[in-house]
C-alpha cells in the first residue's frame, strides 16, 4: 500500500514535466499543427529484423524496391542480432538512395515530415543502463496532441507521445536520416550534411546518379567549391566536357583562390583539345597550390600530360 | 618483434595504397571528397586516414565473417562503406548499438512498466504515457 502511494506521487511529480525540445516545436508557429505521411508503406518486421524493416519503409517510401528480405544479408549482424547504423546508410546508398543525416533536433524531424521525407529514426526504448535498440520511421505528428506516429516494428501506426519519443530518440543521441531519391534534397539546410552524403554516394552510386544528386545541390548552394567540384567532375565522368567546362569556369570566378578549381578546369579542357587554355589554366593552379605539396604533385601530373598531348600532337 | 611487423605492414599498405591510387585517379581531377577533407582535417591527419582505413579493411571483413556473415556478403557490405566508415566498423563493431528491439531485456516487468507509463521508455506498446 505505501509503496503503491509512494509510486503514484511520483508518477505525479514527474507527469509534470515534458521532455526538452518538446515544448520548443509545440509552440513554434513555424510548423503546421499535424501532418502525416499516410501513403508511406510498411514491412511489419520479424525478430530481430528492425533495421532491415526501417530501411525497407523508408526506401519503398521513395519507390526503391526492395524488400527486408534482401536488406537482411546486407545490414544485418546475426551475432550482434541487430545492425549498425554506418550500414543502414550503406545500404540506403548501395539501393541508390542519398541518405542524409539530419539534425539532432526534434524539430529537424518535423521539417522533414512537412516536406515529405519520412525520417529513419533510432530509439533506445529501454533504458541507457539497459538498452534496446530500435530502429523506426517516423511518418506522422500532432503538435495539439502532442503525439508522433511511426512505423515501428510490428505495427503500422505506432503512436507516442512526443515527450516519450523525444527520450527514446534522445538515447541515440538524436540519430536520424532520410533516404532521398537523387535529385531531391532534404528540407533542412545543411549543406554541410548534404555534402558529407554525397560524397559517400559518389562512390557507390555511380557517376551518372551522383551528377543529379550534386547538380540539385549546387542549385541550391551555388557558390559551394565542394558541390561544384563535384558537379564538375561527374559531367567529366560522364562525358559532359561543356557541363564541365562551364561549372569549372564557375567555380574559379566564385573562388578565383582555388588551385583545384583551375587545375580541373585545365584537365576539361585538355580533353576538350584546347591546348593553350588548359596549360594557362594548369599553371594559374601551380601558383595557387603556393606549398601545398600533395596539391602541387597533383597538379604536376595534369602539366605533364599537358605536355604529353602537346608532344603527341 | 611485433613493432617491426606492424611498422612493416603500415608501409606495405601505404606504398600499396598510394600506388593504387595513382593508377586509378581519373586524369588528374582533384575530387570533391579531397576538397571537402582539405577545408577540415590538415594533410598529416589525412594520410593517417587513409593508412588507418586500408588497415582497417581486412579487419573489418574478418570481423563481420566471424559474426556470422556470408564472406562474399561482407565483401559487399564493406564496399558499401566509405574509407572513414569502415574504420569505425572496425574498432567499434562490438561496442556500437546496434538495433533490435528484443535486446537484453531480462529487467523487472513493474520497473519498466513504471518509466513507460512515465514516458521514459516504450517497451510496451500498450502503454500510454501521461505526457
Amino acid at each position: 500500500m505505501i509503496l503503491k502511494c509512494f509510486i503514484l506521487v511520483f508518477a505525479f511529480l514527474l507527469s509534470a514535466c515534458a521532455a526538452s525540445g518538446v515544448r520548443e516545436v509545440t509552440q513554434n508557429p513555424q510548423f503546421p499543427r499535424q501532418h502525416e505521411l499516410t501513403e508511406t508503406p510498411f514491412f511489419p518486421q520479424e525478430l530481430y529484423h528492425c533495421g532491415p524493416a526501417a530501411l525497407a519503409t523508408a526506401l519503398n517510401a521513395v519507390e526503391m524496391d526492395v524488400s527486408p528480405d534482401q536488406l537482411v544479408p546486407e545490414v544485418y549482424i546475426p551475432s550482434r542480432k541487430g545492425s549498425l547504423q554506418i550500414e543502414m546508410l550503406a545500404a540506403a546508398r548501395r539501393h541508390g538512395a542519398l541518405a542524409v543525416k539530419i539534425e539532432p533536433e526534434l524539430g529537424a524531424v518535423l521539417k522533414e515530415i512537412e516536406a515529405g521525407n519520412v525520417v529513419l529514426v533510432m530509439q533506445n526504448l529501454g533504458l541507457s543502463w539497459a538498452p534496446s535498440w530500435h530502429y523506426a520511421v517516423v511518418v506522422g505528428y500532432d503538435l495539439d496532441k502532442e503525439l508522433i506516429w511511426l512505423r515501428s516494428g510490428t505495427f503500422e501506426r505506432f503512436e507516442m507521445s512526443l515527450s516519450a519519443f523525444q527520450r527514446t530518440w534522445a538515447r541515440s543521441k538524436y540519430w536520424a536520416f532520410v533516404a532521398l531519391k537523387p535529385g531531391d534534397l532534404p528540407a533542412s539546410d545543411e549543406v554541410e550534411a548534404v555534402i558529407s552524403a554525397l560524397i559517400s554516394y559518389e562512390k557507390t552510386a555511380g557517376a551518372a546518379k551522383a551528377k543529379v544528386a550534386y547538380a540539385a545541390a549546387a542549385k541550391r548552394w551555388p557558390d559551394n567549391l565542394v558541390l561544384l567540384t563535384g558537379l564538375g567532375n561527374s559531367n567529366f565522368v560522364t562525358g559532359d566536357l561543356t557541363g564541365a567546362a562551364s561549372v569549372f569556369r564557375k567555380a574559379t570566378s566564385a573562388h578565383s583562390d582555388s588551385a583545384v578549381a583551375y587545375n580541373n578546369l585545365a584537365n576539361v579542357l585538355l580533353a576538350q583539345g584546347d591546348v593553350l587554355a588548359a596549360k594557362e589554366s594548369a599553371e594559374k593552379a601551380m601558383r595557387l597550390a603556393d606549398n601545398n605539396q600533395m596539391l602541387k604533385s597533383q597538379i604536376q601530373k595534369t602539366i605533364d600530360e599537358i605536355n604529353a598531348y602537346s608532344v603527341k600532337k | 618483434m611485433n613493432f617491426v611487423k606492424r611498422l612493416f605492414s603500415t608501409f606495405l599498405a601505404a606504398s600499396i595504397l598510394f600506388t593504387g591510387s595513382i593508377q586509378t585517379v581519373q586524369a588528374a581531377m582533384i575530387s570533391a571528397e579531397q576538397v571537402a577533407e582539405s577545408s577540415i582535417t590538415s594533410q598529416g591527419n589525412q594520410d593517417r586516414t587513409l593508412i588507418v582505413a586500408a588497415l582497417s579493411r581486412e579487419d573489418v571483413q574478418s570481423a563481420l565473417v566471424a559474426r556470422g556473415i556470408d564472406p562474399a556478403q561482407a565483401k559487399d557490405r564493406v564496399a558499401a562503406l566509405t574509407d572513414e566508415e569502415a574504420s569505425v566498423v572496425a574498432s567499434q563493431l562490438d561496442t556500437a548499438p546496434v538495433g533490435g528491439i528484443i535486446g537484453a531485456i531480462v529487467l523487472v516487468f513493474l520497473v519498466l512498466l513504471l518509466t513507460d507509463i512515465l514516458g521514459f521508455t516504450k517497451i510496451f506498446p500498450f502503454t500510454r504515457s501521461v505526457r
